[in-house]
């Protein structure tokens, strides 16, 4: 009892003379002046501050300020660039302080695979972004907030409400199979990260040289993004709260040709197939219908994130909850988004930590049927959207079905019809010790693991909305798929500084196992009166079908690396993994090997350079890596027997199905592993105090032995990856190109604290080797041009370049034809150039017409923060790149027209020589060409985003820490000179990039949002 | 206390990781077991070829590969039937528009359903040949073996046979390729090479094949089958003895025609007494994918449910073509306004003013998400025209007699009981009976793919197709698909004119 109360008593005692201090004191004023440590010159703006306190200044234009402060108060002195420093006052009237320019690059520390390091020490290309940047632009996939910032990362976003965007760094590194880049997030590896909210990211690190990449050596090929979601930190608990309501609408709208404009062209299109003209009076539909204003909408967007973070003396933790609720830009398309998010981390002895993290998703999206976006441009606008009584307006109806089936829909009517839910669940983390062996050594074990589900659910009703929309029998398809992959990795990191020298060196080893079940079913006849019907259960018996599939693969690896620095001076990192995977186990080699290696000079460590006023850090490095792609089909060399229902033999007199089995597929006699070696040499330089840093690469990087299915001759009568293909070792390729990088950081005396970055990448792509000899590989777009490929990829040209006849204009007259290579043309058809000179347009006389990766990407970001105000304005493009506007030709029929072609379109000698007559669709036409491929080069305002932090003087009475609003504009300005709705074009694969059938339409978005710390 | 139980937790977890990694880095042995991951729910192909059970599959799949869309459906509606007078491509004026370029030969290498076609084919040679290549070793019953072989012998001789029609001398491939083959990549072979091939195969066929099948087995190819279309190749190579040799057989196996020209085309009548060779197709429900013959439905009446695409139409020639009276005009042309003789009555306006009534399958047949008329058997080869063969040879010979008797029996079926239509033939002047049964050939066989080639090896094509636009020197032949010479890296050949 006595103990307690001296204990009491003590505590008493500090906190009467913490209280009495504070009370006694007395503010003086305090003059001083701040400059540089090294060259004396006075420093501008350094923001001057008593610790503990709001009270602060900034020096004027000699660096002098003047402060009233407590006497025996602290003074914090900081400023962009340099090192903060505290004084203690200690009651004298001047100070005057010498900063230290902070090599920053110094103690800035970054993610690498299996660690982290310091940026100075790093060797090869790697950019990080702080997750703050990724959430100015508010998205509920961080990939596409990446957009513009980082050089030599093209993202393309597809728009649609939770869908992945498409991200490639440093050019195509592969073609087939998993395209995906390698997400490592907390240590465990995903394809996307899509499931993770962008307001849990902490940071994230862009490894973008083949010796960074490298310790990932399987998957790595792709490129490598590792994230690091935010873990709680010591001391009192704080929660936050994110929000944002806003919505999108579509932008650079294409205008289609309306009811009258549409009537006079299908009148010319059946004319010119010999018929006679449906309309009589094309003038009497007027304007008609604007489906795209029938069918799109404003769409509204909410996400709401909490989280809650800190931790006691031996334990952290982060609990985060988030919701997301997106529409889609077409009436009834939705997803939505809860994650939750759970990290842990004990301090169980001093030498043990052991913890977890796991995020938990679950998403839900009503979808829209895919074909939507090519029935809204096709639709016949002389068709009502809904007739007097209610019911959906039938092209039908018009002159007795004259239209043909191609236009026989009504897109409101098709919408109605579709019903099709997907929900995806995920449980996902890992629980990882770290123990410290000795001083110098840590052992690490991470298991981590991933238990996915995904169900969509599709019914077909009973309905009668059009005489060609019509269902009479429903059906219900009921598909699953389960994930179950896990990963183990242990590593063992050595970590010692001698006087010179600093070591590290990392031991690890991995097996990753990942099982994909998937299985459909169906049936008809399940009948609606509520969605408690849709089960297979109430399906008539003789319909119902089921099938199944699996896949399964395996890898192993061991790895090892070492890092090794001379007196910070002289950098060297090597690494070496060794990878076996399972589809490389017959016929293939089993193991890959990956070694990397890298080298730098930190020029400003020099003592010849300790004089120099121009580079506060100046970092020379190169390096060069190997990485590897598993992303092949599974089991690609082995030889297996199809037995399909198409297989099966019918005979007899009641027709009976009699099972068949063969063999159709056309394996691989032999894989080899993929591989990717790259060639990176950089600098980084800081001048000017640290405010302006520069950092430039140059790379090279070869794809040898790329793995993808290419068509082969269909004389062998064998299939592969659903055609006449087959996939092998096919050619080599070549990625060059160089980045730079620029960023301007400073304060004013003003209070103005900016920042303006710029970045710009250039990448040329080139085959090197087609394993083929002379024989183009070609691919893409069959279906959309009558089964012609529009692209091809051929050694010496870009992978997957646009392939077809150059146009030279426009047959105008009957003599112009025939006097021409094509005798078979008609005026107003496209005129092309005879190559070869042979009086035949045939398949030699194709060229080259345009490369669908961009050439140039760039990026400008900016952020201006003044008192309360923070203000982001990013801008964003693309230069030297080619679309195919395959839309224009992608008929079957009366489909519509967009009004451009209207104007533009030859319609009588003389009215155009660019634009053919209406039967663009035909064989010949339709074929591909130069015509449709046009330039996607782009330039947007990407993001605006201002926001304003409430002064603390009104948060003290809310018990709140920070508040801060702000409005949000993406994609708010677009310039571009494509046609098309979007020179982003998603393409359906590597080889059909930039092949515009069906896309999403360009849109910006609107957010309002709040930032809350209590 | 408290300190000895944490270094003893310590010396644990330390001593366990230190062992822990140790250990992973020792497990590289059992690392192969590890890798070694079977090929989830795909048979590998070793076990394959081992039974009778193995075989009578393999023989299945290539039967099934003949309904393919490529073998039925829209390209062998341009290879074999839009080129000719009797049919056109239909459907609505701007669908599909490419058919119009197969009407008017102005088609080029790159159209798409000329690669469509040539796959098909070879695709159908694949089966063929992995059962030629595979069977022979399986211990199974020799004679049930032989036939197995016999009836893949036909389907291989059936796609070289469309190929060399279609494009002249094609690549020969008569094993089936596999992984390891080095050299895939082969010329043209000359047509005769590959006439000879398909000769040789169907006598192989012949000598083997059964006359007739048990019920279950119904469909499958037969002896009759065989000499049938071995007749039908000798036709095309004016081999006249062989005809009359091989039509005689047929015409002593005991197939008659049925006496209702119209219902021959109906399901009832699928695999009836007049059938030599059918692709048999069929609807099952709950399985959409074994009911993928798409043959009726991209000829079906447009714009009706249970009717189809409307594509291959009949053309107003081929309408007047038949005589007055002729009860196969009607069996062969659905006329606009008109009620079939099933009951469906066919809408006065609409896009086309006739469709093909043969692969026609009546409307309440059809069942909502599977294909329009799935049922319907293609009809490859018919007894009449074993007859018409038989006829032409005979006149060839310089053997009237039987010449008229066998086209008298094909006339006689198509008048039936009235006697005011369609007089027996009675012209022994060789010119005039030839011209007599190339007419019959025409309205018998009317729509059914076989007009387009006809003429042409009748020699007639310049003088029937030319106004259209066919040219001597080019069109007995289409372009080789311009893929496929790519693919080859010239190796392929272009006919000349394309």
């Amino acid at each position: 009892m006595k103990k307690i109360f001296t204990r009491l008593s003590g505590g008493a005692f500090v906190f009467f003379l913490i209280l009495g201090s504070v009370f006694a004191q007395q503010n003086i004023s305090i003059r001083g002046r701040v400059t540089d440590a090294k060259s004396g010159e006075a420093l501008i703006g350094v923001s001057v501050k008593v610790k503990g306190t709001t009270q602060g200044t900034s020096t004027d234009v000699n660096g002098g300020f003047t402060i009233s402060a407590p006497g025996t108060g602290i003074l914090v002195v900081s400023y962009i660039g340099y090192q903060s420093q505290e004084v203690a006052i200690n009651n004298q009237p001047t100070i005057n302080i010498k900063l230290q320019a902070s090599s920053q690059s110094l103690n800035e520390v970054i993610v690498v695979g299996y660690g982290t390091q310091r940026k100075i020490d790093v060797t090869g290309s790697i950019s990080q972004v702080k997750g703050a940047d990724v959430n100015k632009q508010p998205a509920s996939d961080a990939a596409s907030a990446l957009q513009g910032k980082v050089a030599g990362v093209t993202i393309t976003n597809s728009g649609a409400p939770g869908a992945t965007p498409k991200v490639i760094v440093r050019g195509v590194g592969t073609i087939y199979g998993n395209t995906n880049l390698l997400y490592v997030i907390d240590g465990v590896w995903y394809d996307n990260m899509s499931f993770i909210n962008p307001a849990d990211i902490e940071n994230i690190s862009v490894l973008k040289d083949a010796s960074a990449q490298s310790i990932y050596g399987i998957r790595a090929a792709n490129g490598v993004i590792l994230v690091t979601t935010k873990k709680g930190s010591k001391g009192r608990t704080v929660v936050d709260y994110n929000g944002y309501v806003g919505f999108q609408n579509v932008t650079n709208q294409v205008e289609m040709a309306n009811g009258t404009e549409y009537a006079t062209l299908i009148n010319e299109l059946t004319s010119s197939s010999g018929g006679t003209p449906i309309f009589s009076n094309p003038s009497s539909f007027g304007t008609g219908t604007n489906w795209y204003n029938e069918i799109l909408r404003r769409a509204f967007v909410t996400s709401h994130q909490l989280s809650v973070n800190g931790g006691g003396e031996k334990s952290t933790y982060n609990f985060s909850f988030g919701y997301l609720n997106q529409d889609g830009l077409v009436k009834g398309n939705n997803y939505q988004r809860y994650t939750a998010r759970f990290n842990n981390e004990y301090e169980v002895a001093k030498f043990l930590k052991v913890g977890f993290n796991i995020t938990a998703t679950d998403s839900v999206s009503r979808d829209v049927p895919s074909d939507i976006w090519h029935q809204i441009y096709s639709a016949a606008p002389i068709v009502a959207p809904y007739n007097s009584d209610g019911s959906f307006g039938d092209p039908y109806n018009i002159s007795n079905g004259a239209l043909g089936s191609s236009v026989q829909f009504n897109p409101l009517a098709t919408l109605e019809a579709y019903n099709q839910k997907a929900k995806r669940y995920r449980f996902t983390g890992n629980a990882y010790a770290n123990v410290s062996l000795t001083k110098d050594l840590t052992f690490k074990t991470s298991l981590g693991g991933e238990f996915g589900q995904y169900e969509n659910r599709n019914y077909v009703g009973v309905y009668n909305y059009t005489k060609n929309q019509v269902n009479n029998v429903s059906k219900l398809s009921i598909g699953r798929a389960d994930t179950r992959n896990w990963i183990i990795e242990n590593t063992l990191t050595y970590n010692k500084k001698f006087t010179d020298h600093s070591l590290t060196v990392l031991l690890g080893q991995s097996a990753q196992r990942y099982k994909l079940y998937g299985s459909t079913a169906s049936g008809e006849g399940v009948p609606y009166s509520s969605e408690g019907d849709l089960y297979l259960k109430l399906a008539s018996a003789s319909s119902y079908n089921y099938k199944d599939d699996g896949k399964l693969t395996t890898v192993a690896s061991y790895f090892g690396r070492v890092n090794y620095s001379f007196k910070d001076k002289y950098l060297l990192n090597a690494s070496l993994r060794a990878d076996g995977a399972s589809q490389f186990y017959n016929g293939g080699d089993l193991w890959g090997y990956f070694p990397s290696v890298g080298l730098g000079w930190i020029v400003t460590n020099e003592g010849f350079m300790k004089d120099q006023q121009i580079f506060d850090n100046l970092k020379i490095r190169g390096s060069w890596g190997k990485i590897g792609n598993a992303g092949v089909p599974y089991n690609p060399t082995i030889l297996t027997v199809t037995a399909t229902p198409q297989l099966s033999a019918i005979f007899g007199p009641d027709q009976k199905l009699y099972p068949g089995a063969s063999i159709d597929v056309y394996p691989a006699a032999f894989l080899n592993w993929e591989r990717v070696a790259g060639t990176n040499i950089g600098f980084e330089a800081a001048f000017l105090t640290n405010r302006l840093n520069i950092e430039a690469d140059y790379y090279s990087k070869t794809t040898q032995q790329t793995i993808f299915a290419i068509p082969v001759l269909s004389s062998i009568g064998l299939k592969s990856d659903g055609g006449t293909k087959r996939v092998a070792n096919q050619a080599d390729f070549r990625n060059r190109g160089a980045e730079l990088s620029i960023t301007w950081r400073d304060k004013t005396s003003g209070g103005l604290t900016y920042s303006v970055g710029g970045n710009i990448s250039m990448n040329n792509n080139k085959v090197t080797k087609v394993l083929s000899g002379n024989t183009p590989l070609l691919t893409g777009g069959t279906g959309i041009t009558n089964g012609a490929s529009v692209t091809r990829t051929v050694q010496g040209r870009p992978i997957g370049e646009f392939f077809g006849y150059q146009v030279a204009g426009i047959f105008q007259d009957a003599t112009e034809v025939s006097g021409s290579a094509q005798p078979g043309a008609k005026p107003g058809d496209f005129r092309y150039v005879d190559q070869n000179g042979d009086n035949v347009i045939d398949g030699k006389d194709r060229v080259s017409l345009g490369n669908p990766f961009p050439k140039y990407n760039y990026g400008i970001n900016t952020s201006f923060e003044y008192k309360n105000f923070d203000l982001a304005i990013d801008f964003q493009g693309a230069a030297d790149v080619d679309v195919y506007n395959a839309n224009i030709a992608y008929r079957y029929g009366n489909e519509n027209f967009t009004k451009d072609f209207f104007d533009n379109r030859w319609h009588g000698e003389g009215t155009s020589t660019t634009y053919p007559s209406v039967a663009v669709g035909s064989t010949s036409n339709s074929a591909p060409n130069s015509f449709y491929v046009e330039s996607g080069s782009y330039f947007r305002v990407r993001n605006l985003q201002l926001g304003y932090t409430l002064p603390k003087s009104i948060l003290s009475k809310w018990k709140v820490n920070r508040v801060r609003v702000y409005a949000n504009a993406q994609n708010m300005i677009n310039i571009f000179g494509y046609k098309g709705f979007s020179p982003e074009v998603y393409g359906a694969s590597i080889l059909t990039s930039g092949v515009d059938a069906n896309v999403y339409p360009l849109y910006a978005t609107y957010n309002f949002g709040v930032n809350l710390t209590f | 206390m408290k300190a000895m139980k944490i270094s003893y937790i310590k010396y644990i977890v330390k001593t366990g990781a230190a062992f822990g990694m140790v250990a992973t880095l020792l497990v590289s042995g059992c690392t192969d077991k590890f890798l070694d991951v079977d090929p989830q729910g795909q048979q590998p192909s070793q076990t394959f070829w081992s039974s009778e059970e193995d075989a009578l599959k393999a023989v299945n799949a290539a039967y099934a590969s003949l309904r393919t869309w490529g073998n039925t459906a829209f390209p062998a509606i341009a290879v074999e039937s839009v080129g000719s007078d009797e049919a056109e491509k239909g459907s609505s004026t701007n669908d599909a528009t490419y058919f119009n370029d197969y009407d008017n030969f102005t088609v080029t290498s790159t159209q798409g359903q000329l690669g469509g076609f040539w796959e098909a084919q070879y695709q159908n040679i694949n089966y063929a040949n992995q059962v030629l290549d595979n069977v022979p070793a399986i211990s199974m019953n020799e004679s049930l073996k032989a036939r197995y072989l016999g009836e893949v012998k036909f389907i291989r001789a059936y796609s070289y046979f469309r190929l060399v029609r279609a494009f002249g001398g094609v690549p020969i491939r008569v094993h089936a390729v596999t992984a390891d083959d080095k050299n895939v990549n082969i010329p043209r072979s000359t047509a005769d090479e590959v006439y000879a091939l398909i000769e040789q195969d169907l006598t192989d066929a012949a000598s083997v094949l059964p006359t007739n099948y048990s019920a279950n087995d119904l469909g499958r190819v037969t002896k009759g089958a065989a000499l049938g279309l071995h007749a039908k190749v000798a036709m095309y190579l004016k081999k006249w003895e062989s005809v009359f040799n091989y039509t005689n057989q047929i015409m002593g196996m005991g197939y008659s025609l049925v006496p209702n020209f119209e219902r021959v085309f109906r399901l009832e009548n699928e695999n009836s007494s007049e059938s030599v060779f059918e692709i048999q197709c069929a609807l099952i429900t709950g399985n959409k994918d074994a009911s993928n013959s798409q043959y009726s439905q991209v000829q079906g009446v447009r714009g009706v449910t249970g009717g189809g695409w409307g594509f291959n139409v009949p053309t107003q020639v081929l309408a007047d073509a038949f005589e007055t009276g002729d009860p196969r005009r009607n069996a062969t042309i659905i006329f606009r306004g008109e009620t079939t003789p099933d009951g469906d009555v066919i809408s006065p306006v609409g896009d086309n003013p006739m469709y093909n009534q043969k692969s026609y399958v009546p409307f309440n047949l059809y069942v909502t998400g599977y294909n329009e008329g799935a049922q319907q058997n293609v009809r490859v080869l018919r007894y009449s025209e074993v007859l018409l063969m038989n006829a032409e040879a005979a006149n060839e010979l310089g053997n009237a007699t039987q010449a008229l008797a066998s086209l008298e029996q094909v006339r006689a079926r198509a008048r039936g009981s009235n006697t005011a239509i369609l007089p027996r033939v009675t012209t022994t002047d060789k010119a005039q009976l030839r011209l007599a049964i190339w007419n019959e050939r025409r309205v018998e066989l009317a729509m059914e793919y076989d007009r387009y080639f006809d003429v042409i090896r009748q020699g007639r094509a310049a003088e029937i197709f030319g106004p259209k636009g066919w040219m001597a020197g080019k069109n007995e032949v289409w372009p080789i698909p311009q893929t496929e010479i790519d693919l080859s890296g010239g190796l392929l050949t272009q006919n000349p004119g394309y």
